[in-house]
C-alpha cells in the first residue's frame, strides 16, 4: 500500500467533536466523564480510551478573539520515536505510514509514553498495555475512510494518497493565507513527515505543539550508542575471561594447585 | 573452619593462627546481598531490555512478575548495603570506602602490570595494601555503578512523577551503568572463581579469613601492618 495522508484543515473545523465520538464508536472505546476546562474544551489530554479530542484556544489580538480549534490524535510520524523506544518490538510501521501498537506484544513499560514528543501514547496501569490512535488501519486497509474523516461534516478532514493530499493542502494554504497571514502547514517535514498533516491558522506553539519536534537525543544515544558499545564491552570482558582460562591452562597454572 | 573471633561492629584480632581476617560478617553480608540481587536485577531487567530475552521470563512467571521482582530486589540491592554502612557494620564499611578512594602510585603500578597476571603470567608491582589497584577500580565501578543505576532506576520506577525530559535520560544512564557493572562482574567472577592465582581469596568472602600465605603474597603491606598492630597491642 502506498503512503497515505490525512489533511486536517483547521480553517474549516467547527469544533463539533463528532470526530472524537466517531472514533470512540468505531474503536469501541467507552465514554469518560469529562469536565469543562475552558469555554469549550472538555478533554485535557489523551487517555487509553480517548484517542482523539478537540482543543480550543482563545487568542485575543487587537481586541478580537481568534478561536483556534484543533483535532488532536497520533500524528503517525515517518520517523517515530515511540517505535525506536519500544522495549518489546510491539510498535511497527505500515507501508501506508501508520504507526501501530501490537497489543499482544506490548508489556506496558511506558518507554513510548516518555519518548513521544507529542505525549500521545498512554499506558493502562491495570491492563499494562499502551494505546493510541490506530489511524483506523483496519478501515483504511479495507478501503474505508478513517472513522473521524468519514464523519467530519464541515470537510475539515481529507484522506488520500500522500502526494495528492499534500498538493491539495498547499493549494488550500495559499487560499487561507489571504485572510490568515500566519497560517502554515505542520507536518510536511516534522519527524520525517507526519501522516496527519495540519493546516494551522497560527504558529504551532500557539496550539501547544512543539515547533521543532525531534527524536529525543537521549533516545538516539541510548539505542544507537550505549547499547552497541556496551554490548561490545561486555562481550570483550567475556572473551578476555575465556582467553584467560585458556592461557592459564596452557601455562599449566592449574596443575600446581595455584601458586598462592 | 575459620576461627571464631569476630562479632558485630567490633574489631577482633586480625591474625589468628595461620589465618588472617579479611572481611567482617557485615562486609560479607553486604557483598552477597549485593551480588545476589545484582544477578536477579540483571536477569529480570533483561526481560524489559529486549524481546529476545522475554521468553526466559517464563522462569519467574512472565514479564510482569519479572518487573515486580526487579523492583523488590532493587530495594534489597540498595537498602541492605546502605543500612550496613550506618547501622550494623559501619567500621568496616567506611574503612573500605577510605581505601577505595585513596588511589596511589603503587595502585597504578599494579594496574599496569595486572594484564599479564590476568592471563596467567607474572606481573611486577610493589607490595599492595589491603586492596590492590585492580580491586580499587572494581570497587569504584561498583560504587558509582550502584549510584547511577539506582538514581536512574528510581526515575524509571516513578516515571509519571518526573518530567519526560528527565525520564528520557534515565534510560541510557541505567543501561550504561548496567553494561559497565556487568563487564566488571565478568572479570570479577573470573578472578574469584577461575583464576588459579587469585581464586584462593574466595575464602575471605565466605568465612572471612584468608591464609597467611595468601596475605603475604598478595597484600604484603596490609599483612605487615596488621602484624605490627597486633604486636603493639
Ligand atoms: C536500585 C536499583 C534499581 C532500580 C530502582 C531499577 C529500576 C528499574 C526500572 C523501573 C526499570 C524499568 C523497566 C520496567 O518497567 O520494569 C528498569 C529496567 C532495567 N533494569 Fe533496573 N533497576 C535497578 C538496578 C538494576 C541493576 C543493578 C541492573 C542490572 C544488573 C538492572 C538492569 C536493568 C535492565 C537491563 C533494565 C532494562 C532497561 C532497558 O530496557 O534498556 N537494574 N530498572
Amino acid at each position: 500500500m502506498t503512503k497515505k495522508m490525512v489533511f486536517v484543515d483547521t480553517s474549516k473545523c467547527t469544533g463539533c467533536k463528532a470526530c472524537s465520538v466517531a472514533c470512540k464508536e468505531w474503536n469501541e472505546l467507552p465514554a469518560e466523564k469529562t469536565q469543562l476546562l475552558t469555554s469549550y474544551q472538555t478533554q485535557k489530554n489523551f487517555t487509553t480510551n480517548t484517542w482523539t479530542y478537540m482543543t480550543f484556544i482563545e487568542k485575543y489580538e487587537n481586541q478580537t478573539m481568534n478561536w483556534l480549534m484543533r483535532k488532536a490524535q497520533c500524528f503517525h510520524c515517518a520517523d517515530p520515536a515511540c517505535l525506536k523506544a519500544c522495549s518489546s518490538a510491539a510498535i511497527t510501521q505500515t507501508e501506508s505510514g501508520y504507526v501501530v501498537i501490537n497489543q499482544d506484544k506490548c508489556i506496558g513499560c511506558g518507554y513510548c509514553v516518555e519518548n513521544c514528543p507529542f505525549g500521545v501514547p498512554k499506558v493502562d496501569p491495570i491492563k499494562k498495555k499502551s494505546s493510541k490512535c490506530t489511524g483506523c488501519i483496519d478501515r483504511v486497509e479495507n478501503n474505508l475512510l478513517p472513522a473521524c474523516v468519514q464523519t467530519c461534516q464541515p470537510g475539515a478532514l481529507a484522506f488520500g494518497e500522500r502526494d495528492a493530499i499534500l498538493a491539495q493542502a498547499k493549494k488550500r494554504l495559499a487560499e487561507v493565507q489571504k485572510t490568515h497571514p500566519k497560517a502554515q502547514l505542520y507536518g510536511e517535514k516534522e519527524m520525517g513527515g507526519l501522516t496527519y498533516l495540519y493546516l494551522l491558522l497560527d504558529s504551532p506553539e500557539v496550539y501547544g505543539l512543539p515547533a521543532n519536534p525531534t527524536v529525543p537525543l537521549s533516545l538516539t544515544l541510548w539505542k544507537d550508542v550505549v547499547r552497541p558499545v556496551g554490548s561490545v564491552a561486555v562481550g570483550g570482558a567475556a572473551a578476555a575471561v575465556v582467553l584467560g582460562v585458556f592461557a592459564n591452562l596452557w601455562r599449566g597454572n592449574y596443575k600446581e594447585g595455584g601458586k598462592d | 573452619m575459620a576461627p571464631k573471633a569476630e562479632a558485630g561492629n567490633q574489631a577482633p584480632p586480625r591474625i589468628v593462627g595461620d589465618q588472617v581476617l579479611r572481611f567482617s560478617k557485615g562486609e560479607r553480608l553486604s557483598h552477597w546481598v549485593h551480588a545476589v540481587s545484582f544477578f536477579v536485577l540483571l536477569f529480570t531487567g533483561l526481560g524489559v531490555y529486549s524481546s529476545l530475552f522475554q521468553p526466559a521470563m517464563a522462569i519467574v512467571g512472565g514479564i510482569h512478575v519479572a518487573q515486580v521482582i526487579h523492583r523488590i530486589s532493587a530495594v534489597f540491592f540498595v537498602v541492605v548495603v546502605g543500612l550496613l554502612f550506618f547501622v550494623g557494620n559501619p567500621r568496616f564499611h567506611w574503612r573500605w570506602l577510605k581505601f577505595t578512594f585513596n588511589f596511589t602510585k603503587s595502585d597504578l603500578k599494579h594496574v599496569s602490570a595486572f594484564p599479564k597476571e590476568f592471563f596467567g603470567g607474572h606481573g611486577n608491582y610493589p607490595a599492595q595494601d589491603k586492596y590492590n589497584g585492580g580491586e580499587k577500580i572494581n570497587s569504584l565501578i561498583t560504587i558509582f555503578g550502584t549510584i547511577f543505576v539506582t538514581l536512574s532506576g528510581v526515575v524509571m520506577w516513578w516515571a509519571p512523577h518526573f518530567p519526560p525530559s528527565l525520564v528520557r535520560w534515565a534510560y541510557p544512564v541505567h543501561d550504561l551503568s548496567v553494561f559497565v557493572m556487568t563487564a566488571a562482574v565478568i572479570g570479577h567472577i573470573y578472578l574469584g572463581l577461575l583464576h588459579p592465582d587469585s581464586r584462593v581469596a574466595m575464602s575471605g568472602m565466605l568465612n572471612g579469613y584468608v591464609s597467611k600465605k595468601f596475605a603475604k603474597a598478595h597484600h604484603a603491606q596490609w599483612y605487615e601492618r596488621l602484624k605490627n598492630e597486633q604486636q603493639n597491642l
